[in-house]
Order: C-alpha cells, then structure tokens, then sequence
C-alpha cells in the first residue's frame, strides 16, 4: 500500500512566507425560506505566489462560491464574511473586502481575473474576439497597440492563428478555440492571479489535457499564479502543484499533489479516488461513493462526511474534527486520519513511480 | 455476443450534411463529411462504446445505428430489414418501421433538456406506454412506472412520480431518461455522453445501473463518449468492444481491455495520453499530436485523415487511404503501420515547414 516516503516535487521546505492571496475564515451565507443555506464554511486558504493550487469538489460542495469569494463576486442575496488579503508583488496588502467599487473593479481583471466555464456565454455573440480585447483593454485605460501585441503573442502561445481569430466572432471557432481565446483576454491586463472555475469541462478530453499544457507553458512564461477549480480530481491532479479538497462547503484535506495522491488522509478523498474511472484500475474495484452529498441547509453535525465514512464512531457524530497535521504541508479534517490507508485501500498501486512517460 | 445474425448492421455508412445556402446563393457548397465509409455490425446484448473528439461523428453514426439520422450513402439493417426501405415502403417490409422506432431508443447527453418541465415525472414516462401499449389500463401503466423507478433506485418511487424535472438532481433525471427509453422494451439503446455531464464521482453509479439494467433487460448499448476510461468501464464490464472515430471514419475497434492495453493506431494511443492517470510524478506532458485543432469536416486532408496531426505520419500517408487491417481477433485498425511489408516503412517522415504549422485548426 502506500508508504511515507514521500518526495514532494520541489526540494525547498513549505514557506508560507510569500502568499499571494491569503483566506481566512471566509463564510457565505443565504437566507432562504427553508432556512439558513450555508455554501461556504468557514473556509482558510493561502495561496502562494507562482503556484498552480487545484480546488477539488463534487457539484454542490462550495467550490465556485470559493471562487468567487476570492474576489469578493458572491452574488445576492448571498452575504461574504470572513477576511481576504491579496499581496500585491510591491506594494502594501489589499484588503479585498474593503474596496470601494472602483477599487474592485480595477483589482479584477488587472491583478485577479477570472475564466468560468461555457467560453460561449462569456463573450458577446455580437462582437468580434478583436473587439472584445480592445474594450477589455480601453476600459481599464491601457495602451491599445501594446495591448493588441500582447494579446496577439498570447494567442500564439495558445496555438491560435492571431490575425485569424480576432477577426473571427465566437459562433466561428470551436468550443476548444472559444475557451482558449477566452484565456488569452483574460491574461492580456497582465494579472498575477489566474482564478479558472471548470475551464475546460465542456470540452472533449484531447483538448482539455492539451489546454492543461498550454497553461503551464503560460504559467513559466508570464510568472502566474493559477488556481484551478474543478470536479475532476485526475484532471487537476496532471496540472497543480498543491491540492485543497472541498466536501460540503469546507476544504476537508489539504497537501502537495503527490501526497494527496499517494497518502491522502480523509476518508472522503481516498473514496473520490476510488470512484474515479480511469484506465489502470482494475475493473472490479472501481466503486461510487455510498450515499449523496449533504444539503446546505442541513449539513450534518460533527464531521459533515461522517454518515457516508466507513469509520465513523460516536466522536464524529458529536464533535467537528480540527486539522490534522499529516505531514509539513498536508493536513486533513479528520479524526482517524492514521486509519484511512487502511479502510479504504486505494485500487491503483500507488507506490510505482511512473518511469516511462512516453515521449 | 456476436453469436447469430447481427440486431444492426451498417454497410458503408455515410452521411454527409449540405450546408444551408440563402436563396440567391448558387455556389456549390463542400458538404460536412461527418460519418463516411463506416462498417459496423452490433449483435444482441453487444455493448459497443465510440470514442473520440468532439466533431469526429460519433453522434451522427449512434444516431444512425438506430434509425434517427438517415445515411446518405449506404445501409442501415434492423435484424435485416433496411431501415430505410420500410420507412419509405419500398420493397417487402418485413419488420414495420413503426416497430424499429420502438426497438432502438436514445438517451441524450442533457438529461435536463430532454425531459418536459411542465410535467410530473409519473406524466413523462406514462406516455410512450399510452402510445405503444394502448390496451393496458391506467392502473397497470402506473404500476408499472413505479417499478421502473423502484427498479434505478428512485426510492420511494411514489415520491419521485410526482416531482417535476427541476427537483431532481442531474443522476436523477439521467435516471428518468434512462426508464423512459426501457419502458419500450427496446433491443437496442443508444446512451450519447450519458454520463459525461454528472461529476466524474458519480459516473461509475449510473454506468453500473446501466449494466445491471442491460443484463437484466437483454438490451444492446451504443455507449457514445470523449472519455476513453468511461468507455472502457462500460464496454469491458460488458464484454463489449470500444470503437475510435476519427473525421468520420472509424480507424481502430476491438475488444475493451484488448483496445486499451493495446493500442494499435497512433490515433488511439493519443486519446490513451488525453485520459489523465491518478499517478503521483506526473505534470502535463506536451500533446503528442503536430497539432492540437481537429481539421475542417468540410475538407478533410487527403489520404490517412490523421496525417497532419499523426506523430507517426509518413509522405505515403499523404497520399494513401490505409485499408483495414485485422490486428488480433475481432480487432482492426486502419494504419499502414500494421503491415510489417508496406511501402510506408520506406517512405520518407512528414516534416512541418516551421511552428508556424503547430497553429490554427485548418489545414491548408
């Protein structure tokens, strides 16, 4: 089964120390005639400066209201709380929470910006990809020639043909092509924060994993930082370096990609693993996870995931688990974190480290 | 499976769509190759899932297969009746077309849009049985939705027949779909991306219903997917056999675990990189494809269609259509690579004039 011996990917020790967005305790609540919907949870998150940190999360576990908790998007009648710092490169704090409209408004899209998923509905049918940079460009006051050379380099580093595509209008280009250009615009202010919820899910698997490289070659060449919000652990788990995994509105276990994907520790992300239809396996243990996510008006007390755990006891049931450490930089939400490993055993082996790798 | 004559065979399938031209628009216009040249016979209780990007007429041919989309070239068979012919009355139609309809049903990719929202989910699958069984009694009818229900897991079933499609979750009315189409009693169902828009967590409940309900109802699968380990999950529990479509042609099919584990054109073995492993150490590798946009369907490349994206590709390809070749048993792939004494293992490499090659979709 898995061992200990973990390699994380980069030999320098976790530092803290220079985090480019910085969560704490961020809430989001709804009133709703059935009552209270909580659909963020008292949620700790640090982002570090030029790291790509995938957020992992089946649909309805909080993961696009984190999102847009980040910059302080969350729609009404939905009330934020909580504290949320970016850390500009030079320059003191901003306390995200306290701009003014204008300050918003030149924080998004300048050193936060946003893609979501669906590149149709983003852009207006009625323009063409070039119009759609120029106003992006001229609505925050930037130089429009430098800006179009940008934004043509950019296109080019996402394998799109420049003059082409920005004479294009949206219906013209491929879903995959749409996606791709919608990123290009949201990198041409030169943010240092790239926040994409399900870039590429309405895509066919080729062009999502040939995206997944595209981004990585943007993330070295513009100094990015990326954090990508998904359902699908196995995608995500090919891009980042670090992993925050969401179950019922809270990240329930945190760490490098690797231990996460060698050792996790809640009961809940070796399931997840498990359910998983990938193409090493074998067939007969590839299995769902028993019972159905928890309602946000509802959520269980204790440990939110302990009526669907195989090793729930009476402590789950009366007291919410705190973080345990795992290791350095790997901590979970739960308290039999020892035990996992070995009531739920993955179905992959994961102790054999990938030699081949096709060229 | 394939034992007896088959349920479906196609012979030389093609459909080719005209593009809609205004009025005063007499230029002849390239037709959209989206099936062409595609054999493919399915048997009773044979699974056979289709692979490959979006474009490449996966779709088009499922839809085919079951009688919804009429081929412009070739045939279509329903247990050896031309589909087709009884449609139109032409000849001696043996199995009335009324008849095929209800053996081949469809599940659609959008659970949410293919179910009525003003109606109650107990008003939604009563109706094909009022259409198809008009002697059975209102009693029987309701009876018999309740237990469908029961029967995927939609307890109680009383509760779920009075909801509307808006109060069920995304596996849910997947679910319903899923009765709907059984409620025919159909020999054969084509499920299009039926599990590609539920989270990945959730695939591998609605594809062991699907499997349990196949074995239990006898029923055949066309299994449509972009997700070659959806579709080795579904075709290997099934002992079915996984087929690859690239532009219309159909370039490899074999049985699931035999396809996955090896793979035989350079196609295929793209898709295997495309399907993300959960192994630690990874990081994205650089597509091993020339380049990453799909040809134009209007004007697909000559020769192998693969050729300008094919890593493997040669100058014979340029020129040459490979044949099929039979790589094991029950397994075929369409590449010159499969013949140890083709003129391809002379021919010279393809070379791209430049990077510039890597960009845009089109291959001029």
């Amino acid at each position: 089964m898995s061992t200990n011996d973990t390699q994380p990917r980069s030999a320098e020790p976790y530092s803290p120390t220079d985090p480019i967005l910085e969560i704490r305790n961020a809430e989001v609540v709804f009133e709703m005639s059935r009552g209270v919907s909580r659909v963020l949870d008292n949620v700790d998150l640090d982002i570090e400066r030029e790291e790509i940190l995938g957020i992992v999360g089946e649909s309805g576990s909080g993961k696009s209201m984190l999102a847009s908790a980040m910059l302080d998007a969350v729609v009404d009648p939905g009330v934020l709380s909580g504290q949320i710092t970016y850390y500009p490169q030079d320059g003191e704090p901003v306390n995200v929470l306290g701009l003014s409209d204008d300050e918003l408004r030149k924080l998004r899209w300048e050193e936060i910006s946003m893609v979501f998923q669906g590149a149709m509905s983003s852009f207006n049918p009625t323009m063409s990809i070039k119009g759609h940079f120029v106003e992006t460009l001229e609505a925050h006051d930037y130089d429009r020639q430098e800006g179009m050379e940008r934004a043509r380099q950019l296109l080019s580093d996402l394998y799109l043909e420049p003059d082409r595509v920005l004479k294009s209008y949206p219906h013209e280009l491929s879903g995959g092509m749409r996606q791709r250009a919608l990123i290009a615009l949201s990198v041409v202010l030169e943010p240092d924060l790239l926040v994409m919820d399900e870039p590429t899910a309405a895509l066919d698997l080729l062009m999502q994993r040939s995206i997944l490289s595209l981004l990585e070659g943007l993330k070295e060449k513009y100094d990015l930082t990326m954090v990508f919000i998904t359902h699908d652990l196995p995608l995500v788990a090919e891009l980042a370096t670090r992993m925050s995994v969401m179950y019922a509105f809270e990240i329930v276990e945190k760490g490098p990609t690797d231990d996460i994907l060698r050792n996790a520790a809640h009961p809940y992300t070796r399931a997840l693993l498990n359910s998983t239809p990938n193409l090493d396996a074998p067939l007969s243990e590839m299995t769902s996870i028993e019972g159905s996510a928890p309602d946000p008006v509802n959520v269980p007390e204790g440990c939110s995931y302990h009526p669907r755990c195989p090793l729930a006891d009476e402590q789950c049931v009366a007291e919410s688990p705190d973080y345990h450490q795992i290791s350095e930089q790997h901590a979970a939400e739960c308290f039999h974190w020892e035990d996992a490993a070995e009531a739920i055993p993955f179905n992959i082996d994961q102790t054999v480290i990938e030699e081949e790798e096709a060229p | 499976m394939s034992d007896g004559d088959p349920l479906v065979s196609m012979n030389e399938v093609e459909v080719h769509f005209e593009e809609e031209s205004g009025i005063f628009d007499f230029s002849d216009t390239d037709p959209v190759r989206a099936v062409d040249g595609v054999d493919l016979d399915i048997y009773e209780e044979d699974v056979v899932a289709l692979v490959g990007e979006s474009g490449c007429g996966k779709t088009t041919l499922g839809k085919t297969a079951i009688g919804l989309q009429r081929p412009t070239g070739g045939s279509v068979e329903y247990r050896g009746q031309d589909i087709w012919d009884a449609k139109d009355g032409k000849g001696d139609v043996e199995i009335p077309y009324k008849d095929i309809r209800r053996s081949l049903q469809i599940i659609h990719q959008d659970p949410g849009s293919s179910l009525n929202p003003n109606r109650r989910v107990m008003k939604i699958l009563e109706s094909p049985l009022k259409r198809w069984q008009k002697q059975m009694s209102a009693g029987d009818r309701r009876g018999q939705v309740l237990a469908m229900l029961e029967e995927v897991g939609m307890t109680p079933p009383d509760d779920y027949a009075g909801r509307y499609p808006h109060q069920l979750s995304g596996g849910e009315k997947q679910r319903v779909a899923l009765v709907r189409a059984l409620l025919m009693d159909p020999d054969m169902i084509l499920a299009d991306e039926a599990v590609s828009a539920l989270d990945v967590s959730l695939r591998v409940e609605m594809m062991d219903l699907m499997l349990d309900l196949q074995e239990k109802f006898d029923t055949s699968f066309v299994f449509v997917s972009h997700d070659l380990s959806n579709a080795r999950y579904f075709a290997a529990h099934s002992g079915g056999r996984i087929g690859v479509m690239y532009l219309g042609e159909l370039v490899e099919i074999g049985p699931a675990e035999e396809l996955i584990n090896n793979p035989q054109h350079p196609y295929t073995k793209v898709l295997r990189w495309a399907t993300p492993d959960l192994k630690p150490g990874g990081g994205a590798t650089e597509p091993p494809v020339r380049r990453i946009d799909i040809p134009d369907p209007q004007n697909p490349p000559p020769g192998c269609r693969f050729h300008t994206r094919c890593p493997e590709a040669r100058e014979v390809c340029m020129e040459q259509t490979p044949p099929e070749y039979e790589t094991a048993e029950l397994h075929y792939t369409k590449c010159f690579r499969e013949d140890d004494t083709h003129a391809y293992w002379s021919s010279p490499t393809v070379e791209d004039e430049s990077d510039e090659a890597l960009l845009g979709g089109e291959a001029d």
